[in-house]
């Protein structure tokens, strides 16, 4: 029962972490209908800039991760100026390769300033907290409570907001958005923005679990487009839902199959809803 | 108050609109007619930014407009209801005509008094207001589109065929509401089948063909046009 109530939490964590990952490439899939193939490096590189601000420059852990963030918007923002914007008219296979392009840029950059080396981050947050009568890190408990204070935060702003409510108005029709006085250039800018912070804060969280190094998006940036097609492409409740779900899933299988079917469990849950429910779990019929 | 002169215009590779003019005037009700395919919708599009004009110009109130994008157009006091809708149709109706007021960024109270004026003009709309708007009827979406437009309390509504696809009677309700905005004083230009119902409540109309103006004159006259008559009204 101790271990279950451990993995439960471990699943919980890693749950949040792909939960703020999804979150962002729905988004822009939301908007610009193409999926972004560098959302996993814009991780890559919220985690070295976490890591940046913690060790050279000094700053405490959480402040840190919303620096990351923030310079991360910065650099969503300029991907979508640079790289997608210019093809808004051009087909879809021109976004993947100009994607994947800043894909390996993004990698170089890095690997040209912080080296090819694996980093270890030294987790800020020690200790252990007991809940339930099992021992709980406290980074995990940390993970646990900025997911769900992010989430809610995000969901405020889209819901709630007169700019959060453009986005989903772009996402639903975007001649309609256009014809109300929305500015679809702006709405493309701030959903990458976004969705390049919530990014590095899912890597700001996880980095002091995992190692850090060029090509630690890859793995995640799979995963994480499992989760958005689990969850329904664009949909904000099917990311969540979706991210805790493989979370839990890959904690659980980890514990009692083995580490290698914690890393399959994705695909054959994808696989599995793909057949059931092809069009995800989430996606809410629409009525024309 | 809206005034096109000389516009061409048309997509990638077709050219649709051939040297159009038309003018509509403030608080009046312009027709346009037109078969299926003759221009109408691209006339529109253009006039609202979705279409960029080849040649020509397009003035509002003196301003030219043919080089602002739609958000600006908005802004400026031109309302579009395009063919097709194009509602939210996963937010609720009230989400819907509260972006409607995007542009205006009205204050509260504003906001208020324009979604009464809304749910005045269609009380339907009241009733449904936490209903996403893609689940409603293809009439209450039609009032939904129309209402989303007010909100941006416009001096020109701009109307792409508000009736197409609706039973008589809803389609007779939605046009007495285009009318009923009209005699409130709102410039409405109008696209639309029932030829012989919205020439009873229009000022003045044009007459498409192939991407041409090819007749125009008031509402009256062109009531009693053997040509209009016999394409438009089958008499
Ligand atoms: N997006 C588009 N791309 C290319 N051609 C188009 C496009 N939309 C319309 N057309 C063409 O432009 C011409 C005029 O179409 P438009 O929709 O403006 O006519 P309309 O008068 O509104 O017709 P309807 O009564 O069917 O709505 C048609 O020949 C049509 O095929
Ligand atoms: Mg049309």
């Amino acid at each position: 029962m101790t271990l279950f109530i451990q993995q439960f939490f471990n699943g919980l964590s890693l749950g949040g972490v792909y939960c703020l990952a999804a979150i962002g490439l729905t988004l822009v899939f939301g908007v610009l209908r193409i999926p972004n193939l560098a959302h996993g490096a814009l991780y890559m590189v919220g985690a070295y800039l976490t890591y940046f601000f913690l060790t050279s420059a000094g700053v405490p852990y959480i402040l840190a991760i919303a620096l990351a963030a923030l310079v991360l918007a910065g650099i969503g923002i300029g991907m979508e100026r640079v790289v997608f914007h210019p093809l808004r008219n051009a087909p879809h296979t021109h976004h993947m390769i100009a994607a994947a392009g800043a894909m390996f840029f993004l990698h170089s950059l890095v690997q040209a300033i912080w080296g090819a080396d694996f980093r270890r981050m030294e987790s800020p947050i020690t200790g252990r907290v007991e809940i339930l009568g099992t021992q709980v890190s406290w980074q995990r408990v940390t993970i646990v409570i900025t997911a769900v204070v992010v989430l809610i935060a995000l969901t405020w702003f889209i819901k709630k907001t007169v700019h959060g409510q453009s986005i989903e108005a772009v996402e639903q029709d975007r001649v309609g958005a256009s014809l109300v006085g929305i500015n679809p250039n702006r709405v493309s800018m701030l959903t990458f923005g976004l969705a390049a912070a919530l990014v590095a804060v899912a890597a700001g969280l996880v980095a002091p679990i995992n190692l850090i190094y060029p090509t630690m998006g890859d793995v995640i940036m799979v995963k994480v487009f499992a989760i958005i097609i689990l969850g329904g492409l664009g949909s904000i409740p099917g990311a969540i839902v979706g991210g805790f779900t493989l979370g839990l899933a890959e904690a659980m299988a980890t514990t009692y199959v083995s580490a290698v079917a914690g890393e399959v469990i994705a695909f054959v849950v994808l696989i599995l809803v793909l057949a059931i429910r092809p069009t995800g779990l989430l996606t809410k019929a629409v009525q024309r | 108050m809206l005034e096109v002169r000389d516009l061409c215009a048309g997509y990638d590779t077709v050219d649709v609109l051939h040297n159009v003019n038309i003018t509509a005037e403030a608080g009046r009700l312009t027709l346009v007619l037109g078969a299926n395919g003759s221009g109408k919708s691209t006339l529109f599009r253009t006039i609202s930014g979705l279409v960029r004009g080849r040649s020509g110009s397009i003035t509002f109130e003196d301003k030219s407009i043919s080089k602002l994008s739609s958000n600006r157009i908005v802004r400026a006091g031109i309302a579009h209801a395009p063919e097709g809708r194009h509602l939210f149709p996963q937010l609720s109706v009230e989400k819907n005509l509260t972006l409607g007021n995007y542009a205006r960024r009205s204050s509260k109270s504003e906001l208020k008094e324009l979604l009464t004026r809304v749910f005045d003009l269609f009380p339907i709309l009241q009733e449904k207001r936490s209903q996403a708007a893609g689940s409603l009827s293809g009439g209450q979406q039609q009032m939904v589109a129309i209402g989303r437009a007010l909100m941006s309390d416009p001096k020109l509504l701009i109307l792409d065929e508000p009736s197409m696809g609706l039973a008589p009677m809803v389609t007779e309700q939605v046009l007495q509401a285009v009318a009923e905005v009209n005699s409130e004083g709102t410039g409405v230009l109008l696209a639309e089948q029932n030829a012989q119902a919205a020439l009873g409540f229009a000022h003045y109309g044009y007459v498409l063909a192939e991407g041409r103006v090819v007749l125009s004159g008031a509402a009256s006259d062109l009531q009693n046009d053997p040509e209009v008559q016999k394409a438009y009204l089958g008499v």
